[in-house]
């Protein structure tokens, strides 16, 4: 009896404060639905306009409850929510595609714009473990199954512009290129401040 | 609420209903004993509860059996998915949460999870694979505490989720779930082919060895197997009730060496002796002693 009991209590001290620790991190991986996990990507549309609302393929409808610190930082500059997790490898590759391009600098969890960029702020988000990575659920295709990859935004005349690339958007499920990337961040830059370049 | 219009054609779950409905059609038809009714009702429940992220959500909780969280309905985590997290991610705080969980249900059930609650089981027992008596199927068991070992330093090392890219659960109940969905929305990663071709490979073994993928390959069963000797639901022998028979053995569905090795690692607790035994000298009984 007593084997037994020693057994389930040290499970049991295990398990309550491990639980309490690790719970929302579980939660957060749950809700993330890594479905280049299962070897799939989801189609995505190409980019063609910014959007304001969320489009037809979002679940959600009217205007995203964007993050405050994203719309803080979108009247000045604009912004790229890259979300990435330790172990994702697409992640990896484009955050080393974007490196080679000269685009960022550093690391996916320490990462800056390079000064080509100057005017667009990275937020590089650890989607499951960052305090501010349950972002992502608002930019949620499908109502969650769809998991974005990259958001830009930017702000003008007090509206939020906004396009997330979740899914296949060029051949690299879910993945931006770096070409298709640098086209839509100058699109935002002619956009936002027109011809007066910051 | 989701109530059933019969329109399958355009319902979202048929993937998940109709072969439940067939398998609970045959599985009633060839479970004979009280015990089993209940313990296919027990699976089939599970099977459910496994898939209700549409009333519930996705939860932070780990299942004690093996089912893919990435499948479209998945209430809980994977506890190898967890596993591989907490090495590719150094994310060491997950560990305690993972081993606490299976200690708590194994000390307690020791490995019936694999036999009453589990849908890979459950798949299994509608299979129904034939029984081997190759020499080699003995040792072959050690092979799903090789595939344990391995899981955590190849996460490490790598820093990717190496078993779920390959992993077969996953492929029949995220992969195929996704697809049946939604056939044409998806692009595939270069693990699709391999995981496809693991994914037949497991299927051949279940329609060809009873149990086949639980007593050879499971991960998730390794972590509870060892557990058994010690557990407090046990399978009780009593010698002086027992003839000899040997029908226990025969029906045991792990091809365990019953009646003697009732406190294997590999014994499911699914009660299937305990139902051939023609002098109950075989019970399924929670003791503290």
């Amino acid at each position: 009896m007593m084997k037994k009991a020693v057994a389930l209590l040290l499970a049991l001290a295990l398990a309550a404060p491990g639980a309490y620790i690790a719970y929302t991190h579980v939660k957060a991986l749950n809700v993330a639905r890594c479905l280049g996990c299962i070897a799939m990507e989801p189609k995505a549309e190409k980019f063609r306009e910014f959007w304001v609302e969320y489009p037809d393929s979002y679940k959600n409808e009217g205007i995203p409850a964007h993050p405050s610190w994203v719309v803080n930082e979108s009247r000045e500059h604009v912004v790229m929510l890259f979300f990435w997790g330790p172990s994702c490898e697409p992640c990896e590759r484009q955050w080393e595609g974007m490196k080679r391009a000269g685009m960022v600098e550093g690391s996916e969890k320490d990462g800056r714009m390079a000064e080509n960029y100057s005017y667009v702020t990275l937020f590089s988000l650890n989607a499951p473990f960052d305090k501010n990575g349950d972002s992502i659920r608002i930019y949620h295709r499908k109502g969650g199954t769809e998991t974005p990859t990259t958001v830009i935004l930017f702000e003008r005349n007090n509206t939020i512009y906004w396009y997330a690339f979740s899914g296949e958007a060029n051949g690299e499920g879910g993945r931006p290129t770096v070409e298709e990337l640098s086209g839509i961040l100058e699109k935002a830059r002619e956009e936002k401040y027109g011809g007066v370049q910051p | 609420m989701v109530v059933c219009n019969l329109n399958c054609a355009a319902c979202p779950f048929a993937y998940l209903c109709i072969p439940l409905a067939i398998g609970a059609f045959l599985a009633i038809k060839r479970y004979q004993s009280r015990l089993q009714k209940k313990r296919l009702a027990s699976q089939v429940t599970f099977l459910f509860i496994t898939n209700t992220a549409f009333i519930f959500g996705a939860t932070g909780l780990i299942y004690t059996y093996f089912y893919c969280w990435e499948g479209p309905l998945a209430l809980m985590a994977c506890p190898i998915g967890v596993l591989e997290h907490a090495f590719a991610d150094r994310a060491w705080y997950l560990l305690p949460y993972l081993f606490g969980v299976f200690g708590v249900s194994s000390v307690i059930f020791g490995r019936a999870a694999c036999g009453w609650a589990c849908p890979i089981g459950l798949l299994q027992d509608l299979t129904r694979g034939r029984r081997t008596k190759h020499p080699l199927d003995e040792k072959m068991r050690y092979l799903k505490y090789a595939i344990l070992a391995l899981i955590p330093p190849v996460c490490y090392v790598t820093g990717t989720l190496a078993y779920t890219n390959i992993c077969p659960v996953g492929g029949l109940t995220a992969t195929l779930p996704h697809l049946a969905l939604d056939p044409d929305g998806y692009t595939f990663t270069a693990f699709f082919v391999p995981k496809m071709l693991i994914l037949a490979g497991f299927f051949v073994l279940i329609l060809l060895m009873t149990r086949g993928w639980c007593r050879h390959l499971c991960p998730v069963g390794a972590m509870m197997g060892p557990f058994n000797k010690i557990s407090v639901l046990e399978l009780r022998y009593f010698e002086d009730k027992c003839i000899k028979c040997f029908k226990c053995a025969k029906v045991c569905p792990m091809q365990i060496r019953m009646p003697y090795d009732n406190r294997s690692s590999e014994c499911i607790r699914c009660g299937t002796c305990v139902d051939a035994c023609p002098t109950d000298a075989l019970a399924l009984a929670f003791k503290w002693k």
